[in-house]
């Protein structure tokens, strides 16, 4: 038995089921962090998915409903408090150096796009789309910027959409060995799945043309992402490893916020 | 004179709420922190996810808590789905399905009666979907099913449906845990190599 048939057996109980309390919590840490471990387990979720139609539906009690209604009421509200908080610190710490950050970021959002945040190798990123990138953009018509818990930002990606040249800044974020940083972008109009915009070179920069294709207005619309990827990027052209991603926002229009 | 024609009785009896493409417009919406998305989510959801978490937990407190964990979770990890890998129910499923297995499993171990739970086998089949392709892998896993030796079809049902352990299908099947990994394993590849074929 190879060491792949392994992995493609314990996928395959832990879909089913089978697997004890501690090899579960085990498999749901894993999968984390090991994209061909995930994309076996969801392979055998699809397999097996058809069983599921034999449990016959049953409407659970008409309270659960406002339960349920209420705990997400109260998460979200804990979420803009915790945002609030580190809107505060992050004026104090990093005003000096990013200005253009600072004055926006009680625009900031949490947004989530995959279930490996939780993992230590969660990212943040920092989106600015602006000027003229060599100089300081002082009036950057977009910005936007995303972190994942209270740390600092682990790249700034900004994008002079005049020329659609981007740049990418890694702030925080260090080269992994045997794994790639891979950008995405995801837009209604380029179909349901976030788009690879390019895999990191090694010192972390990205082709500052990699944006030249699409239209500036799709580039405002767009959410961007950065996933940690097996060596090289994705093997299967879909964001496998942990993300974070986010919009961009216009800073002068408080209407068009999309918060 | 009366009219002898009767009112038609093909007007849509059934609401789109359960269509693919509803669903994935709806967890769009939830991903951006849509609450009356996520309400209406719940409705055309709930009911089928319950009975998945309630089959396995069968009792209405457990499931109560776990169905609200599930939804949570749907909350937090809408923007994660991908139409491309999942139908929206499997999706959501699978998260109730697991968290009702990982809270079986910290349950004391009551006593699971398996003529009952076998009893409540199929017949409703894949009905509730109404998207061809859905029906197709249903009729396809099926069919693979029904070439797995006797017993080992039970056994994957039980699993899947009931959260049943390797040492549950061990004390059923009245045979060492190993030998029903074992079981288990083959019964898998099998599948998965019917599926393939």
């Amino acid at each position: 038995m190879t060491q792949h048939d392994d992995l493609d057996m314990l996928a395959a109980e832990y879909a089913l089921g089978t697997l004890d309390a501690d090899t579960r919590a085990d498999v749901a840490r894993r999968r984390q962090q090991e994209p061909e471990l995930e994309a076996l387990i969801q392979a055998w979720e699809a397999r097996l998915a058809p069983l599921g139609d034999e449990a016959v539906a049953v409407a659970p009690g008409p309270e659960l409903k406002e339960r349920i209604e209420q705990r997400i009421r109260a998460i979200e509200a804990e979420a803009q408090e915790a945002q609030a908080k580190q809107n505060a610190a992050q004026k104090e710490t990093r005003a000096s150096d990013h200005p253009q950050v600072a004055t926006l970021q009680r625009r900031l959002v949490r947004w989530q796009w995959s279930t490996g945040l939780a993992t230590a190798a969660a990212l943040v990123l920092a989106i600015i789309l602006a000027g003229p990138l060599n100089k300081a953009p002082s009036d950057p018509s977009f910005v936007a910027v995303f972190q994942e818990d209270d740390r600092q930002p682990a790249f700034m990606l900004s994008v002079d959409l005049s020329n659609k040249q981007l740049n990418v800044l890694p702030v925080s974020a260090e080269p992994l060995a045997n794994k790639s940083y891979q950008l995405w972008i995801k837009e209604d109009s380029l179909g349901p799945n976030p788009r690879s915009v390019g895999v990191l070179n090694d010192d972390l920069s990205l082709d500052a043309g990699a944006l030249s294709d699409y239209d500036p207005a799709l580039l405002k619309r767009a959410t961007f992402g950065i996933s940690i990827e097996p060596s090289g990027g994705s093997p299967t052209g879909q964001p496998t490893g942990p993300a974070i991603h986010g919009y961009l926002y216009p800073t002068g229009q408080a209407g068009a916020q999309r918060l | 004179m009366p009219n002898a024609s009767r009112p038609s009785s093909t007007a849509a009896s059934s609401p789109p709420a359960a269509g693919i493409a509803h669903l994935c417009g709806l967890l769009d919406r939830v991903a951006q922190k849509d609450r009356q998305a996520f309400a209406d989510l719940y409705d055309a959801t709930s009911a089928k996810l319950y009975g998945a978490v309630l089959r396995i937990l069968r009792d209405r407190g457990s499931a109560d808590d776990v169905l609200q964990e599930a939804y949570v979770k749907i909350w937090r990890q809408a923007a994660v789905f991908d139409a491309g890998r999942a139908s929206p129910i499997t999706w959501m499923v699978t998260i109730a399905r697991h968290l009702a297995i990982d809270e079986l499993r910290r349950q004391p171990k009551g006593y699971r009666e398996p003529e009952e739970a076998l009893a409540q086998a199929p017949d409703e089949g894949p009905s509730a979907q109404d998207e061809l392709h859905q029906e197709q892998d249903a009729q396809r896993l099926y069919r693979c099913l029904d070439t797995l030796e006797d017993g080992r079809q039970d056994m994957v049902r039980l699993a899947y449906l009931e959260g049943w352990s390797r040492s549950d299908l061990a004390t059923h099947f009245d045979q060492p845990v190993n030998t029903v990994k074992t079981w288990l394993h083959r019964a898998l590849k099998q599948l998965k190599g019917c599926l393939a074929s």
